[in-house]
């Protein structure tokens, strides 16, 4: 009885990822059955449409997500990204609309903005001491000050079909194959590169046959990812934006000195510190990422509704934390991954996608959805308790 | 039938398949005070947690028989309510709360109407500080306005009501003054004659062979021996636990020392909370290349403050002037130290040495990361490399070089921080209680280590509470007391008596 429990706390531990895509297909499953309508000739929720709908809506979570992780990893918390995405996106939106700039006077100036408030938020909390929370929940309202402000409480549209296209776009069929392929590619060189290296140096590596097997099965997810979205339009450009994100701040995350050092303030500010290394810096340089994320997001929101609005962004922020706790960061800083926090904003995608399909009622999912966030928390303090001791 | 209060026979816990300790015994009768040794990582933790069922029953192998019936305990607080009750090496301390309420935290006395009963629980703390000798403590008083070594006290007065009858005690004198640890032993002293039985872990053999009747030694997770302490002598227990004779404690190598390289001129510094309290008043020192100065003194001298201000993480005001190589220099934060050549390995290991959560080898070089870095990118190619070098160097044991930090021992632990603060090759090193709490043989690598630096001219600056660790170490001893530097004398026929005296204030400043 302790033995099995102990097997699977363990299998939990090491294979985070592993069990988060297992929830994923159940959730996916339950949701194939329920919407099973046999004049349509099978699931709808299981379709290369809603495939490909689900994924777009997780987008802009998940570009939050993505540095909301090293938010948190850094043991802070910003509780402004909602209301900064709203504020980014409805100037792009008044630029475009209003002022009709071109595209990329557009994108340069709200990212130039994003990081700007970034910067501002991290500064408050870094260098002036003002705890994080307090900061970014009064920059929560700030912000949605500022929208309202500035779009004067109404929608602004149309935008410019060349914003559209970053929202709303696909990626011809073979360009999302040839990107398939070479990613693939890349995967296998890197994890030979790494097996190499950390046996030369005495680190456990994976016996040969768990390598090939974790590469053959990220390759039918790519293969069967990439095969599925061309069915319908392609690789969504939103989604592509995203899944460059996800590789580039997993090598920030991994490979570079700003994430170490990341890490390393989150899991003993201290003692960082005492190492020489600038934490202060670091904190508000991790704010600044955030605010850069919140400008993707903010164009690809306005991109998406093909307009500005004053609630655009709302809740955004209780989203991309959940999805962060989902996928394992702790709250207590120290952990976490990007690809985890991604898998996190799928299964908040799927249940939305899931259970407005199955016209279930707004307040309910709600309830789900925090249900789900409380017990996969719990499920992250058990699979952890192991080690702690 | 049998006349020992606590029993454990043949005690084995693994974690994973590793054994973390191997067929242990320990016996413990009633007022005796049993001497448990063992260098960092022997086991002797684990031990006790198996002992306080902070490892419940069915979680190791072995039995427990207390007062003669075996112990099935499943949390602590039925092992507490039985009697057994730990004092740890940190305190828990709740340092908000009065000492009154820290005594009584979980066991308040209730008024009838269900409110705390404070007049009943004050009375009773007052009591039990008078049956410790401590009745000049204030219990109506937040515990944070007292000492580390107070606090101790107050952690034996809550054991006490408790009603405890085996103390345990881990390394319960390591942040105490020479007068506070003299109380502790008097007070345990005091308690085998009332029946009061005793476990008593430390490093301190001369504090286990002064109380000790018995003295149990583990070694790697398997006991090594039990025997009388009237049989034994200190350099038996150390042969016994490093399972080699330990000759010469301090393996002192010849070393030239060369001009100044590092001067401080009038550096006070004043208290972060109580902003009008100087904890450190004009000191001004000088310490030459390749020299090994020695700074004694006792807890609260200012010393910590000291090294804290001239590393630059000294939070409260501070003024004061500091030559590096004859040229000023102004150091604000810790990385404009290590930048300048000036490295500190912190007293505190837990809360500013290490970084839990991370590997050993990603510990070492947090302070020279950048050095494996091209265009940002670390290269991890070099960097292992580094780490391989640094572990074999230091003599660090670890299963694997990315196993996180805090799963080693203490020893290992510290020898990683030295390792990182290594690193960035300092001309002055500061070394803030060096081996506080780690064992023999980890304490004589790093002694070595502070030779050998020495001979490639690195100035050291040694802070230690350990008198004969200074005398046996350092070229030059400063003695600071009360913020204040009281003394500065060439290591050569120096004295304990001197230099505590010096420390105490007894006699004036001598000049090398």
């Amino acid at each position: 009885m302790t033995l099995t429990k102990k097997d699977v706390r363990k299998f939990l531990s090491e294979y985070k990822i592993v069990a988060l895509l297992i929830v994923i297909a159940i959730i996916w499953g339950f949701f194939g059955y329920l919407t099973y309508d046999s004049d349509l000739g099978g699931s709808q929720f299981l379709t290369p449409r809603n495939f490909s709908n689900l994924l777009r809506q997780m987008a802009i979570t998940g570009m939050l997500a993505s540095a909301m992780v090293f938010v948190i990893v850094a043991g802070e918390i910003d509780l402004s990204v909602g209301s900064l995405l709203g504020l980014l996106g409805g100037i792009a939106a008044v630029l475009d609309v209003t002022y009709a700039w071109p595209l990329w006077a557009t994108v340069a100036l709200v990212i130039v903005m994003g990081v700007f408030f970034g910067l501002m938020v991290g500064w408050l909390t870094a260098y002036l001491g003002i705890p994080s929370f307090i900061v970014t929940l009064g920059g929560q309202l700030a912000f949605r000050g500022m929208v309202l402000g500035l779009t004067g409480g109404i929608t602004i549209a149309p935008v410019h079909q060349d914003l559209k296209f970053i929202g709303q776009g696909y990626l011809p069929e073979l360009l999302g194959n040839a990107g398939g392929v070479l990613l693939f590619l890349v995967l296998v060189f890197l994890a030979f590169r790494t097996r190499v290296n950390r046996q030369k140096h005495n680190l456990v590596v994976p016996t040969m046959p768990a390598e090939v097997g974790r590469l053959l099965f990220a390759g039918v997810i790519i293969l069967g990812f990439v095969l599925t979205l061309n069915e319908y339009q392609g690789v969504p450009v939103p989604v592509l934006v995203l899944l460059i994100i996800l590789g580039v701040f997993t090598v920030i995350g991994n490979k570079t000195t700003f994430g170490r050092h990341i890490y390393a303030v989150g899991s003993n500010m201290e003692a960082t510190r005492l190492s020489g290394v600038n934490v202060a810096y670091v904190k508000m340089m991790v704010f600044a990422l955030m605010g850069l994320m919140c400008a993707f997001a903010g164009l690809t929101t306005t991109a998406r509704l093909a307009a500005g609005t004053p609630s655009a962004g709302f809740g955004n922020e209780l989203d991309a934390i959940a999805s962060c706790f989902i996928g394992g960061t702790s709250m207590r800083g120290g952990v976490g991954s990007v690809s985890g926090a991604l898998v996190g904003a799928v299964i908040m995608a799927s249940l939305d996608n899931g259970m407005s399909m199955l016209g279930i009622d707004t307040f309910w999912q709600q309830i789900t959805k925090g249900i789900i966030l409380v017990a996969a928390v719990y499920m992250d303090i058990v699979s952890s308790g192991n080690q702690r001791n | 039938m049998s006349d020992y209060l606590l029993e454990m026979h043949d005690i084995t816990k693994d974690f994973n398949g590793v054994k973390a300790i191997d067929g242990i015994h320990l016996q413990v009768r009633r007022g005796e005070c049993v001497g448990l040794c063992g260098e960092n990582g022997a086991g002797k933790s684990t031990l006790m947690k198996v002992l306080s069922a902070v490892y419940p029953y069915g979680t190791w192998s072995g039995e427990i028989l207390w007062e003669g019936k075996e112990l099935k305990a499943r949390n602590i607080r039925e092992t507490e309510e039985a009697g057994i009750v730990i004092i740890h090496q940190e305190l828990m301390m709740v340092p908000h709360l009065t000492v009154a309420e820290n005594i009584f935290l979980g066991t308040e006395p209730r008024t009838s109407a269900g409110f705390i009963d404070y007049d009943r629980m004050n009375a009773e703390a007052e009591r039990l500080m008078a049956r410790l000798k401590m009745s000049d403590i204030n219990v109506a008083v937040p515990v944070y306005n007292y000492s580390g070594g107070k606090q101790q006290l107050v952690e034996i007065a809550k054991a006490l009501n408790k009603n405890a009858k085996l103390l345990i005690l881990d390394e319960p004198t390591s942040a105490l003054t020479t007068a506070e640890t003299r109380t502790l032993l008097n007070l345990v002293k005091e308690f085998k004659a009332n029946g009061m039985a005793c476990v008593y872990i430390s490093h301190k053999l001369d504090e286990v062979a002064e109380i000790a009747d018995t003295v149990t030694v583990i070694r790697d997770g398997t006991h090594i021996g039990t025997l009388p302490m009237a049989e034994l002598d200190t350099n038996k227990i150390i042969t016994m636990m490093v399972g080699r004779e330990m000759k010469n404690l301090f393996p002192r190598e010849a070393h030239t020392i060369g001009d100044v390289v590092f001067e401080a001129k009038d550096i006070s510094c004043w208290d972060v909370t109580n902003r009008e309290r100087k904890v450190v008043d004009s000191v001004s020192f000088e310490i030459r290349k390749g020299e090994i100065l020695g700074l004694a003194g006792l807890v609260g001298a200012g010393r910590t403050e000291l090294a804290c201000k001239l590393f630059g993480c000294w939070r409260g005001d501070h003024e004061g002037k500091v030559f590096l190589e004859g040229k000023q220099i102004n150091v604000r934060e810790p990385r404009d130290a290590v930048k300048l050549g000036i490295c500190m390995v912190p007293e505190d290991r837990k809360r500013h040495g290490i970084i839990p959560l991370m590997g050993v080898g990603y510990n070492i070089t947090m302070s020279v990361l950048r050095r494996y870095t091209s265009g940002g990118f670390i290269q991890s190619e070099a960097e292992l490399a580094e780490i391989q070098n640094q572990i074999i160097r230091m003599k660090v044991k670890t299963a694997e070089p990315l196993l996180p930090i805090a799963s080693l021992s203490g020893g290992n632990q510290q020898k990683a921080v030295v390792a990182k603060m290594l690193l960035p090759e300092p001309k002055v090193l500061i070394l803030d209680e060096p081996t506080r709490g780690i064992d023999v043989g980890a304490k004589y690598e790093i002694y070595k280590l502070i030779f050998e630096l020495a001979k490639q001219g690195v100035a050291v600056l040694m802070i230690s509470s350990e008198m004969p660790e200074v005398l046996g170490i350092s070229d030059r001893v400063l003695v600071m007391g009360e913020g204040k530097l009281r003394g500065n004398f060439v290591n050569e026929g120096l004295t304990q008596e001197k230099v505590l005296a010096a420390a105490i204030g007894q006699s004036i400043t001598e000049a090398a």
